[in-house]
């Protein structure tokens, strides 16, 4: 076993694609963990998803043998953590596990949004922080520009920042040596009651629940009787080990090493990111700090195109909440939709990564409505309603007053796009808060704005606003009042559930009627007319209606003809089942998606 | 074999492609030794049909392209003179010739008609020359109103082709071809709105299927006034005069296909065969071929009688609800005991046809 002093454990942290899991690539690499042949881009990256988007939704923990120029050999635990802001608490949990993060900041990029928050709560979490500026091989890099950023944005000095490219393995030796002179070795009470965070766990078929842990104070060994304290679970240690990056067993690991912790235990529920464990008997009294119950932001029904797939969804989603538990479920019934659930994500990027996976890894074809947020309802009869989807919103007269979630959104751009945001951010009632430059080419803007209307399309917005130059990062504050009332949409003077959502009061009219002429050019014309309004409470505000088609016949069919027009006619109706019919109205699936779509 | 009750011949040249054309055939001068070469093989193709004994009861002939009168006085002649050797030709026989005004002549007509020709369908198209350049048609208005005089001289079966949703139509031209074409006493028209075909020149037209649709009703309404009825979607025809050829595909008839890329159908102990150039394409089972006789069947006027569909249950127990749906939709109507489609289901005969056709299994 290595001493403490020969330990150190770091995780790399960047804004997305600035080429962190390559850079760990390297890493592993050249300290022979894995062997070549075995090697294959973005080792840490273990699901599909993660490598085709060049993101990190998990996160990892691998342990390489290091042998340093000093003559020795250090224990380095690389800790892979997730790169995105939906993902914020599991970053934050799997920086306290770590005395030190590399910053790695692209030198063709510099200094984004992400990095400026990761570099934060790197900072919160105490760490040493070493700056690595990547991608040095490509043309367009501007070291000195990036090492002014670092230095005026993130107050961080960056004169001995690392040079490397992680595409040619450039710095990487540089870096390790860095690693094991800068970051300081762990310290804790090898005598003392075991306490251990977990900052992550996976689910595994054979063995349960697989926890990643970090030994803060004595030592875990197989055997030993535990107790998770946040969830007050007992449970019997049935093996420990370290991941390089297979899991290899350890008869015990002791104070500041990381490794896995399995126990048996088979939900998910019982093993939280983020909770301390301790001894079943004569453990500590006082948990880890940090610990927090992870909640879903957004929500969105999600519908199997066809009915008989329900049961093949539950089961899906069941599989996926024993490797994901921020992942939440309800059944929901649509009378537009049929059965289908009401699903709880940390956030948009979230949202779309399970229901990709729910489509490719499970053969499912779905339809998503429209993101939602948890409102609260506070009712005349003194009650708190918490609401997931404008289907349940209660009857207006029965309502004292709404609140909605606000989040603060931190918005990096070049100042010439001040005005760009300014125009986004107050269309989507945002509050200004402060701006600030980083640096002469960084400005950094904070808003105050409501996560529902976050959730509509504000990122892309905010890129193609700012010719792709902003970033941006945003952390829930609190729950504000606001004016909301319900829209509904009628087809065919029918409300349709599923179409639904919830606006401000204000805008009600404007997005009403955007709605109306944006499904109007998504629902095909059909035989007969289809009225579309939009209205709230009972009251239209906006009418449009697709004309009935006229005309629809392969005229010519003599005898040549007849497999080719029954062929044709087969190929149309082939593109009808995509569609979800409503009453007799026939729904393409991105109607449900058009009100993400209004300020085009 | 031998059971062919309709005999199709296809000559794929024409003196030019038309703007809208992706059907088998290709522009070839008139002295192309490659229509001596053609020809040889079909004639070729007809003796060995005969010998087989596949040609004795076709009840009508179809010679279809491309453009058959651009094979030529000699050749065109030689070919029908052959088949005439091997048909059981008779009053009752249908026999067609499909023509381009621009080598149509009396000599021509006089010929065919004497070896049993009773039938010419001419491709006008449009009697308005700008309509017609901008199709890609080597005809004009002039040269198709006297193809048709040239052919009333000999035989009054006669039925001209006209094109809606044009380019450069307007609602007045098109009025005034329909008005050219009853002027000119036929006794059978049909009626096509364009439809834009990948890999034409037209692509990129954008068909307007509202003015197409007035336009077809407009047509229903003018020809109809005059005596044309209307038999079948895009076909008028006096009383009597009603194509049997392209009748014989839509009631389920089996036809024998020669030449280049000419379509056969029979009926075999598996199913319905559908051959090109004389090879198996497609086999359609019991159950389906009947659900196509009720789909080609709403095409037609007559539409299908409520004993058939019931019969049909029995192979296709999901039938009866797709008639009923039809009607609940508006797309057919009962009368007289039959199912025939309404104004709806004529326009929108795909969503008809296709309810039809789901319902084969």
């Amino acid at each position: 076993m290595t001493t403490a002093d020969h330990i150190r454990n770091f995780s790399i942290i960047a804004h997305i694609d600035h080429g962190k899991s390559t850079l760990a690539d390297r890493v592993l690499e050249l300290t022979h963990t894995i062997a070549d042949r075995d090697m294959v881009e973005q080792v840490l990256d273990s699901m599909d998803i993660e490598r085709e988007r060049g993101i990190t939704i998990k996160s990892q923990a691998v342990r390489v043998m290091y042998d340093a120029s000093d003559g020795q050999t250090y224990q380095f635990n690389l800790i892979d953590t997730p790169g995105h802001v939906d993902f914020t608490y599991e970053v934050s949990r799997s920086l306290a596990a770590c005395e030190g993060a590399v910053l790695v900041v692209d030198s063709t990029q510099g200094v984004e949004a992400q990095t400026v928050a990761n570099a934060l709560m790197a900072m919160n979490a105490n760490l040493e922080i070493i700056p690595l500026i990547n991608k040095i091989d490509l043309p367009a890099a501007d070291v000195e520009r990036v090492r002014h950023e670092i230095e005026e944005g993130l107050a961080i000095p960056a004169d001995e920042a690392i040079l490397a490219s992680g595409k040619t393995g450039q710095g990487i030796d540089e870096l390790l040596e860095a690693v094991v002179a800068r970051i300081p070795a762990p310290k804790g009470d090898a005598d003392a009651p075991l306490s251990a965070l977990i900052f992550d766990s996976y689910f595994d078929a054979y063995r349960g629940v697989v926890a990643l842990i970090r030994v803060v104070d004595g030592a875990i060994s197989a055997g030993m009787r535990i107790r998770f304290m946040a969830t007050d679970v007992l449970a019997q240690v049935e093996e420990v080990g370290v991941r390089r990056p297979a899991n290899e067993p350890m008869e015990s690991l002791g104070v500041g090493e990381v490794g896995y912790l399995i126990t048996g235990l088979k939900d998910p529920a019982d093993v939280k990111v983020g909770d301390t464990v301790t001894l079943a008997k004569g453990g500590v009294t006082t948990p880890l700090p940090g610990y927090r119950e992870v909640k879903p932001m957004v929500f969105t029904g999600i519908f199997p195109l066809d009915g008989d797939q329900y049961a093949d969804l539950r089961d899906a989603l069941d599989k996926l909440t024993l490797n994901d538990p921020a992942l939440i479920y309800e059944p929901e019934t649509s009378h537009a939709l049929g059965f289908g659930f009401r699903v709880g994500f940390l956030g948009l990027l979230h949202m779309e990564v399970v229901k990709e996976r729910l489509e490719r890894e499970f053969s499912l074809d779905l339809l998503a409505t429209a993101p939602s947020v948890e409102y609260h309802i506070y009712r005349t009869n003194g009650e708190m309603l918490t609401i997931h989807s404008p289907q349940d919103m209660p009857d207006a007269a029965s309502i004292e007053h709404i609140e909605e979630p606000y989040l603060t959104a931190t918005v990096l751009i070049p100042p010439d796009y001040v005005g760009a945001v300014m125009d986004l951010s107050v269309a989507r009632r945002g509050t200004f808060e402060t701006m600030q430059y980083l640096s002469t080419t960084t400005v950094e803007m904070k808003w105050s704005i409501p996560l529902s209307e976050l959730i509509m399309d504000y990122f892309d917005q905010l890129k193609s606003r700012t010719k792709g130059y902003a970033s941006l990062d945003y952390e829930f504050s609190d729950y504000k009042p606001s004016q909301l009332v319900k829209l509904d949409i009628l087809l065919s003077g029918k409300a349709v559930d599923a179409l639904s959502f919830i606006v401000h009061k204000d805008k009600a009219y404007a997005t009403g009627n955007v709605l109306a002429q944006k499904l109007k050019a998504i629902i095909p014309r059909q035989l007969f007319e289809v009225p579309i309004q939009a209205a709230v409470g009972g009251r239209v505000l906006a009418r449009t209606t697709v004309k009935a088609r006229r005309k629809d016949v392969l005229a010519k069919c003599y005898g040549g003809d007849i497999s080719r027009k029954r062929k044709l006619l087969e190929k149309q109706k082939a593109g009808k089942k995509r569609m979800k019919n409503i009453g007799n109205v026939e729904v393409p699936q991105e109607a449900f998606m058009a009100i993400l779509k209004v300020d085009e | 074999m031998g059971a062919y009750r309709a005999l199709y011949i296809h000559i794929p040249f024409c003196k030019q492609r038309c703007g809208y054309c992706d059907f088998t055939t290709e522009a070839r001068a008139q002295d192309d030794p490659a229509l001596d070469a053609y020809l040889d093989e079909l004639l070729r193709a007809v003796r060995s049909a005969s010998r087989n004994g596949e040609l004795g009861s076709a009840e009508s002939i179809y010679i279809g392209g491309g453009t058959p009168t651009h094979l030529g006085h000699k050749r065109l002649v030689n070919l029908v003179y052959t088949l005439s050797l091997s048909l059981n030709l008779h009053d009752d026989t249908e026999f067609t010739v499909e023509a381009n005004p621009e080598s149509l002549t009396a000599p021509l007509v006089r010929d065919l008609f004497a070896l049993g020709v009773n039938r010419f369908s001419i491709g006008v198209q449009s009697f308005d020359d700008r309509e017609l350049a901008a199709l890609g048609r080597v005809h004009d208005a002039q040269q198709a109103r006297a193809a048709v005089e040239i052919v009333r001289e000999r035989c009054e079966n006669i039925s001209l082709d006209l094109m809606c949703g044009i380019p450069l139509q307007t609602p007045g031209s098109w009025e005034q071809s329909l008005a050219t074409a009853l002027a000119t006493g036929v006794n059978h028209v049909s009626v096509y709105p364009l439809s834009i075909e990948e890999g034409t020149p037209l692509v990129g037209f954008a068909v307007d299927e509202d003015i197409q649709a007035t336009m077809m009703e407009d047509a229903a309404a003018m020809l109809g006034a005059a005596g044309l009825e209307r038999y079948e979607v895009a076909s008028y025809a006096r009383p009597g005069f009603a194509c049997r050829h392209n009748t014989a595909y839509w009631t389920g008839l089996a036809y024998l296909g020669l030449g280049k890329g000419a379509h056969g159908m029979r009926m075999t102990a598996e199913g319905r065969e559908r051959l090109v150039d004389g090879a198996v394409q497609e086999l359609l089972t019991f159950p389906e071929a009947a659900a196509e006789d009720l789909m080609l069947g709403m095409r037609r006027a007559q539409g299908v009688s409520l004993e058939q569909v019931a019969a049909a249950s029995t192979l296709l127990p999901n039938m009866q609800q797709a008639f009923e749906q039809a009607l609940d939709r508006g797309l057919v109507r009962v009368s007289n005991g039959r199912y025939q489609p309404t104004d709806l289901g004529w326009l929108n005969g795909n969503e008809l046809y296709s309810t039809i056709w789901d319902a084969r299994s």
